[in-house]
């Protein structure tokens, strides 16, 4: 092992480490630099993909700190494209001062994402956690001129860190049960040892921070405002990458290195484990996320609330377990994770134009703006899970594959659950459409739009902004015409 | 090690932690942690553990308790007002405190390891120092390196958190 070798096998990371420095440098420079930074920061992205792909198929580097296998590389690439996409949305905050701290804090932060995703070693894991949320927490609370995002950061800060906290005390009792750190030595260990009070403690302790990350019930009382408050490219962020990440790095924690302690969430046969503790917590985020998400009338703080509910449908896969229910997770994930990109952007250049984000700043967006329109209907009926779009393939396997474990069908009652939370959803994702589609301006909004400010900007200068939500609703209906590439990719990539 | 430096040390110790209870002055309990602090490092290096020593002046004594008075100074914290003793949360306190004692000693009773006497640790020859800094660049080196990431994201943040924007 020399460092030329770990060189080449973290080649992903360390371009995009030196892309960051470099954006950071370019900041400094006088002038309106935010285009040159935008650019370098897309260029290194797309740079890093292409090393992604050089990376030998199989690799593994410190006993499973870094290991490289098609999943890892295949969720890097995912992590990297989000990236890239985040960073398209930034442009769109014209107003934003220090875009090249902002950028390069973006991109430290995908760092973390792919060290997270590529690691099956606690310690990293751990790092690799601490490095996403601290980029995060400064993203959420970087806009200094809205006292909002202010209180998005600092709620995000307090809460993550008790929960990192938590984690880090879990996984603490976890290594002091198995006195190692690689998840494979502790699925090991775990298997001699039975479900006792200090295990379990680790285990709920260790699920407790993933719960937050994903923003479960009840872990998800910062979700709402980090997700309003907080700049519209931070909160797209952190509701899909950091998303991603920590669903891959869950799934890899209770499926390998708990996997003797699963237990079972069926309705007459629970067993101690982590099964019911996932399963508890995704019932619970479906009914809370669902029934809170009816009342609101901000979009990003439905987003919010429809992300806990999301939650929730994506750990019914986990819970299912096996190489069915963690590929439904994380194909679910993936497509959640673009949506929401997506409806983000959509979010950012309807506040770009009225200044708000209430559902009466959406209304009669037809007229405006067809194409937005039109891609905020594809991302919202995907999101409930109407086919032919993406989200209804999503949940169709997450709901099998939570059907087909166990005997008699044991996790019924968590898929009959699901459906109804999703039935509920669909009220208020059509609301949205509604106020595009339906209803008309509201007087403020007219006359806010005929009101030819200097400062508007022309529909012409985020053309970049529009094509890739293009290209976004694009893939959506894609994977949901056609699911099957994906799939396949991610069933195979699967040990 | 010689007794009556253990004795010194546990005394200074002891004197200082007490005194960080008992001060009103925050800055004042700060300080003395400070010194209780350095009174642990002298315990630990008299006991050969020379790197968790240094280590222990370095990290707390240096970075957390300058932290510590940062923030004390930076809040303005003023002499604590003397409170009424509630006298129910006083014995409550006391029982508790007592029944974690008592709990403790059942605990180290029972415990077989706590019945042997330690190994010296010069008799083990522990080159920790020089141990502790082979993993770091052997075994731990890709994580060490990400700390290093690590820093730099905690400082970008507070310089962008912190900078008043000139206008």
């Amino acid at each position: 092992m020399n460092y030329l070798e770990l060189l080449k096998l973290a080649a992903p990371e360390a371009v995009v480490a030196v892309t960051a420095l470099v954006v950071l440098a370019l900041g400094l420079a006088r002038g309106r630099v935010a285009g040159i930074c935008s650019a370098a920061a897309a260029a290194g992205l797309l740079f890093a993909m292409a090393a992604v792909v050089m990376l030998p198929p199989n690799a593994t580097l410190f006993g499973g700190m870094h290991v490289i296998t098609p999943l890892t590389s295949l969720f890097k690439t995912i992590c990297l494209t989000l990236a890239f996409f985040t960073v398209i949305l930034a442009r769109s905050d014209r107003s934003a001062r220090n875009q090249g701290e902002y950028l390069a804090l973006l991109l430290l932060a995908t760092i973390g994402l792919m060290l997270l995703v590529g690691s099956e070693e606690l310690l990293m894991i751990f790092i690799g956690l601490e490095l996403t949320g601290l980029s995060l927490y400064v993203m959420a609370g970087f806009d200094k001129t809205d006292p909002r995002s202010a209180e998005a950061g600092l709620k995000y800060f307090l809460f993550g860190s008790t929960a990192s906290a938590f984690t880090l005390f879990g996984l603490s009792l976890v290594y002091g049960m198995c006195g190692t750190t690689g998840l494979a030595a502790i699925g090991g260990k775990l298997d001699a040892i039975p479900v006792q009070p200090l295990l379990a403690a680790g285990i709920v302790m260790t699920l407790i921070g993933f719960a937050f990350k994903i923003a479960a019930a009840p872990f998800h009382l910062w979700a709402p405002d980090a997700y309003q408050g907080a700049p519209v490219a931070s909160a797209a962020f952190i509701a899909s990458g950091s998303k991603v990440a920590s669903f891959v790095v869950l799934g890899k924690i209770v499926l390998v290195g708990f996997a003797p302690a699963q237990g079972s969430a069926a309705w007459h046969g629970l067993i101690a484990g982590w099964a019911p503790v996932l399963a508890a917590l995704a019932a619970l985020s479906i009914v809370v996320g669902n029934l809170v998400a009816l009342a609101q009338s901000n979009v990003r703080r439905l987003l919010a609330y429809s992300a806990v509910a999301h939650a929730g449908y994506t750990l019914l896969g986990l819970v299912a377990g096996g190489r069915d229910g963690f590929g439904a997770t994380l194909f679910y994930t993936t497509v959640y994770a673009f949506t929401l990109v997506g409806a983000f952007g959509v979010v950012a250049l309807v506040r770009r134009e009225t200044g708000g984000d209430d559902l009466t700043h959406f209304r009669a967006l037809r007229s405006r703006s067809p194409l937005l329109a039109g891609c905020m209907a594809i991302f919202m009926l995907s999101l409930a899970g109407l086919p032919p779009l993406a989200g209804f393939f999503g949940k169709f396997y997450l709901f099998s594959a939570a059907l087909r474990t166990g005997a008699n069908h044991g996790l019924l009652w968590l898929v009959a659950l699901a459906l109804f939370g999703s039935l509920i959803s669909l009220y208020y994702y059509l609301a949205v459409l509604k106020a595009i589609f339906v209803e008309e301006p509201s007087p403020a909004t007219t006359q806010l739009l005929n009101d030819p400010r200097p400062t508007r900007t022309s529909p012409s200068s985020d053309f970049l902004e529009r094509i890739s939500l293009a290209v976004l609703a694009l893939v959506v209906l894609f994977l949901g015409v056609l699911p099957g590439g994906l799939v396949t990719l991610i069933v195979g990539a699967l040990p | 090690m010689s007794p009556i430096l253990f004795w010194l040390f546990a005394f200074v110790m002891l004197v200082f932690g007490a005194a960080v209870v008992i001060n009103r002055n925050p800055i004042a309990s700060a300080l003395s942690l400070v010194v209780c602090f350095m009174g642990l490092s002298a315990l630990f290096i008299s006991l050969d553990a020379f790197f968790i020593g240094i280590i222990q002046v370095l990290v707390y004594a240096g970075a957390v308790m300058v932290l510590f008075l940062f923030i004390i100074m930076l809040l303005d914290l003023r002499v604590e007002e003397r409170r009424k003793i509630n006298l129910v949360a006083f014995v409550g306190g006391l029982a508790v405190a007592f029944a974690l004692f008592v709990q403790i000693c059942f605990v180290v009773d029972q415990l077989g390891a706590a019945k042997q006497a330690f190994p010296s640790l010069r008799a083990a020859k522990m080159d920790d120092v020089h141990n502790v800094g082979l993993l770091l660049f052997t075994n731990y080196n890709l994580p060490f390196q990400i700390i290093g990431v690590l820093v730099l994201v905690a400082t970008i943040g507070v310089v962008v958190l912190s900078k008043r924007e000139l206008r």
